[in-house]
């Protein structure tokens, strides 16, 4: 059907703070047409209703803001890469942002099977008494598992931090998270913050790494 | 009043559903520089983002005014009701979705009046919005509230809360309005001097400066302006041109309802359905060539990025073009990934040529008709005639040219209906089930859906009585079991769901505070299957002792004057009346493309007709 070799395109983007309420399959449709503005040779997935090959990294969670998402997309032939980036950021919402571009062997796996954790960045006013904080988190972590309801189910969340860090600023409390990112186990930052008693709808969240295996 | 307080609105936005609703932000948006203008407009759409965002005359208005550089349109809808609480609670005003100020902020408020059970949220808007709900007390500190759309054509209902209604088509109407609000605003004068000025505009009814008298019986007994100057009957306005295509259609960053590019290929139609009101308040027919079709649709492919879209018009295979418009747009955007949908097609089989040259654009699904009644009394009755022998061979038409879905809509309730009338719905689906399984098999899926007649003011059926629900319930009990039986799909209304509609449509001004009443007892989002609560509304018209039956259970005497007959659709009423009386004989009258039966419409246009001639009108 479609003889042609097929161009992989890869972007990093920032999804910024106008458009944090807007959640996975909207973004995915966002980019559906943002790229058929571009008038790009895209490349269609085989099948009886034909869509617009294109793989995002990881659901981000409505809300979070990034700056490290990323998106596959197919072109039927080579584009210089300079020029995709030029049309399909003026064909994109300002708030997100192209931070870079890359060609990617056809071969290499799908970016959902590669990922393999998510570093996220919490910044908590100070609002929230920042010593109570630490004290909470630290508490928290030194327990052997942190159960979770999620979708009735529970989880616990516990082996999925990787890594932390907290940061005390006069300004705020930032907390740095590496959580594991795969479909079996995805790490919700703001699943841990009803433990230390803050509301996620004060914070900002943002995704500042995704990890890949290679 | 300042933009509203990011941080405080983003926290509320954390915890409601589909929060895409109420941020903005969408590619083609237009934030303007607030002082950069002097005339701000908010647009509002009383219902949610996801519905009202894709209504096209809103999406015109936005356009055209953002195209002048003096003004500025932003758009505001109803929150639903979690949001709406988390407003209250914070006492966040109703706000606009691009610069997120508050409504109260505005100069003008302009709200979408498309059908009757909006009108609760109406007042909602304008409450959440901190302004007061009654018209008289609002002083020219308060933005103006005016109302357009289809509903206007009995504005009656909610003159206590509107300060002027459009009547008519309002793409040339607004300008009209603004640059009388901007000379008024110069001038600093009183509400009443702007309320004068505007009375004088054609096609603009401010309903406070009309006294309405009523005879014992409650009917209407005269309705006349109170100051010197304002006409005694409105007449809508009539855009000569139809509005150029939206060039910069708002791409949502949610799902939406009707989530594509429309355009509109004819406005009006001379079919003369006796239930249709879009029928006759449309008229007279004005259609786009199929040029202007093409570049509309190529230039909204490229802004938008949609890859579906849709042809509008009230009969398109009454389009004089309208074969060549098909090839057209298939020679045009074949190799494109684009479905386009070509709704409300005659019964004939020409109707599967036209889908036929649309080749692989057509969409997928199904193919719909709209035969609404399934006898020859009845359909002469509501003058929409059409040959069984025609019905049949077209429907075997559509499933040899692939379609495996056939979707038929008929109405219940409507002017004398009997027994055989709904039996004949249920043996034509058999019928058309036994043809599609003949000819394609198994697979093929027959869906019925019933829409009960209303009658509606301006249109020849405004004197008939409005069935009670009790009895269009037996009605669909009687098709529900018949169609189960026979493994046909059948969808309806319930038939509580449609009292609203028929009590306002024919309302007059009393029903103002029966509104209101309802309003406050928790009435809202009537429009929606669940949001309609009947018990708020028959509370709130016992306690303000009016009675509801008034409205839909008695057939109007013939020489009765209806509360909007000093609102002109620029058809004359003795046109309807006869078209009424020719219904209770059973005669038809053939499309007056056919012959012209002098409605009334043509005075109504004979202004603008002459410095138009490029258009296509169907009238002689
Ligand atoms: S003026 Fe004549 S042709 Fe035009 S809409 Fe009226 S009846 Fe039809």
């Amino acid at each position: 059907m479609n003889p042609i070799t097929p161009y992989r395109v890869r972007i990093r983007f920032a999804k910024l703070e106008g458009l944090r309420f807007i959640g996975h399959l909207d973004l995915q449709r966002l980019f559906e047409r943002a790229l058929n503005r571009t008038g790009l040779p895209l490349r269609y997935s085989q099948g009886f209703s034909p869509k617009i090959r294109l793989n995002l990294a990881s659901a981000l969670p409505l809300g979070f803001v990034s700056s490290a998402e990323v998106l596959d997309f197919w072109l039927n032939c080579p584009v210089e890469l300079e020029e995709i980036k030029k049309s399909l950021q003026e064909s994109l919402p300002k708030d997100i942002q192209i931070i870079d571009i890359e060609e990617i062997d056809n071969k290499r796996p799908s970016l959902q099977a590669s990922l393999r954790s998510s570093v996220y960045r919490i910044t908590i006013p100070i609002s929230y008494a920042q010593e109570e904080l630490i004290r909470g988190f630290n508490g928290l972590i030194s327990k052997e598992t942190i159960p979770f309801i999620r979708r009735k189910k529970t989880v616990d969340i516990k082996p999925m931090i990787e890594s932390y860090q907290i940061e005390i600023t006069p300004e705020a409390s930032v907390l740095t998270l590496q959580m594991s990112s795969t479909a079996e186990n995805n790490g919700r930052p703001d699943e841990l913050l009803s433990f230390i008693k803050v509301d996620p709808a004060d914070v900002i969240i943002e995704r500042i790494q995704l990890i890949f295996e290679e | 009043m300042t933009i509203i307080d990011k941080k405080v609105l983003d926290k509320i936005l954390y915890h409601v559903e589909k929060p895409g609703r109420y941020v903005g932000g969408e590619h083609n948006m237009v934030l303007k520089a607030w002082d950069s203008c002097s005339t701000r407009v908010a647009l509002a759409f009383p219902d949610l983002y996801d519905l009202g965002q894709a209504n096209l005359g809103l999406a015109i208005l936005y356009e055209i005014i953002n195209d002048r550089p003096d003004i500025l349109a932003e758009r505001v809808f109803s929150p639903w009701h979690d949001m709406e609480d988390a407003m209250r609670e914070r006492k966040i005003p109703l706000f606009a979705l691009e610069s997120k100020r508050p409504i109260i902020d505005f100069d003008i408020l302009g709200i979408t009046l498309p059908y009757e059970s909006i009108y609760t949220n109406v007042l909602n808007l304008l409450d959440l919005a901190g302004m007061p709900l009654h018209a008289s007390e609002r002083d020219e500190s308060y933005p103006l509230v005016i109302a357009g759309g289809q509903a206007c054509f009995n504005p009656e209902p909610m003159t206590d809360f509107i300060d002027a209604f459009v009547i008519g088509d309002g793409e040339d109407v607004i300008f009209e309005i603004i640059e009388t609000y901007q000379l008024w605003k110069k001038q600093n004068l009183d509400k009443l001097s702007l309320l004068l000025a505007l009375a004088k505009i054609a096609g603009v009814y401010v309903p406070s400066l009309y006294d309405v008298t009523y005879f014992e019986d409650g009917t209407i007994k005269s309705v006349d302006p109170k100051n010197e100057g304002v006409p005694k009957q409105v007449h809508k306005r009539i855009a000569p041109q139809l509005p150029p295509p939206i060039k910069k259609q708002i791409v949502p960053n949610i799902q939406i309802v009707h989530d594509r590019i429309a355009v509109e290929i004819m406005r009006g139609c001379t079919r003369g359905c006796r239930f249709c009101h879009a029928g006759i308040v449309n008229r007279p027919v004005r259609q786009r060539k199929v040029a202007d079709v093409l570049k509309a649709i190529d230039s909204g492919v490229k802004a938008t990025g949609y890859e579906e879209l849709s042809l509008l018009s009230l009969s398109s295979s009454d389009h004089t073009e309208i074969l060549d418009m098909s090839k057209a747009v298939y020679d045009q955007n074949k190799g494109r990934r684009l479905s386009v949908s070509l709704p409300s097609l005659r019964i004939e089989s020409f109707s599967v040529d036209l889908m036929d040259e649309l080749k692989d654009l057509k969409p997928g699904g199904g193919f719909t008709i709209a035969p609404e009644a399934a006898t020859d009394r009845m359909r002469a009755i509501i003058n929409k005639p059409l040959d069984d022998k025609i019905l049949f061979e077209t429907v075997e038409t559509i499933f040899n040219h692939g379609w495996l879905n056939l979707k038929m809509y008929y109405m219940i309730g409507l002017p004398d209906e009997r027994m055989e009338d709904l039996e004949a719905i249920l043996e034509t689906a058999q019928k058309v089930l036994q043809i599609g399984r003949r000819l394609r098999g198994n697979r093929v899926r027959v869906h019925v859906s019933i829409g009960t007649f209303i009658p509606k003011p301006h249109t020849p059926f405004q004197w008939a009585i409005s069935e009670d629900p009790v009895s269009i319930q037996e009605k669909i009990d009687f098709l529900r079991d018949g169609m189960r039986q026979a493994k046909i799909k059948l969808s309806y209304n319930r038939p509580d769901s449609t009292l609203l509609e028929a009590w306002l449509s024919r309302g007059d001004r009393r029903l103002g505070k029966v509104i209101e009443k309802a309003w406050q007892l928790g009435a809202k989002f009537d429009a929606w299957d669940e949001g309609f609560i009947k018990e708020y509304w028959y509370a709130a018209f016992q306690e303000c002792g009016v009675d509801p039956h008034f409205y839909t259970n008695r057939e109007r005497e013939l020489d009765e004057t209806f509360p909007w007959d000093h609102i002109s659709a620029g058809v004359f009423k003795d046109f309807l009346l006869e078209d009424y009386q020719m219904s209770l004989r059973g005669e038809t009258r053939q499309d007056c493309r056919d012959g012209c039966y002098a409605c009334g419409i043509l005075d109504c246009f004979a202004q603008v007709r002459p410095s138009n001639e490029d258009v296509y009108w169907g009238c002689p």
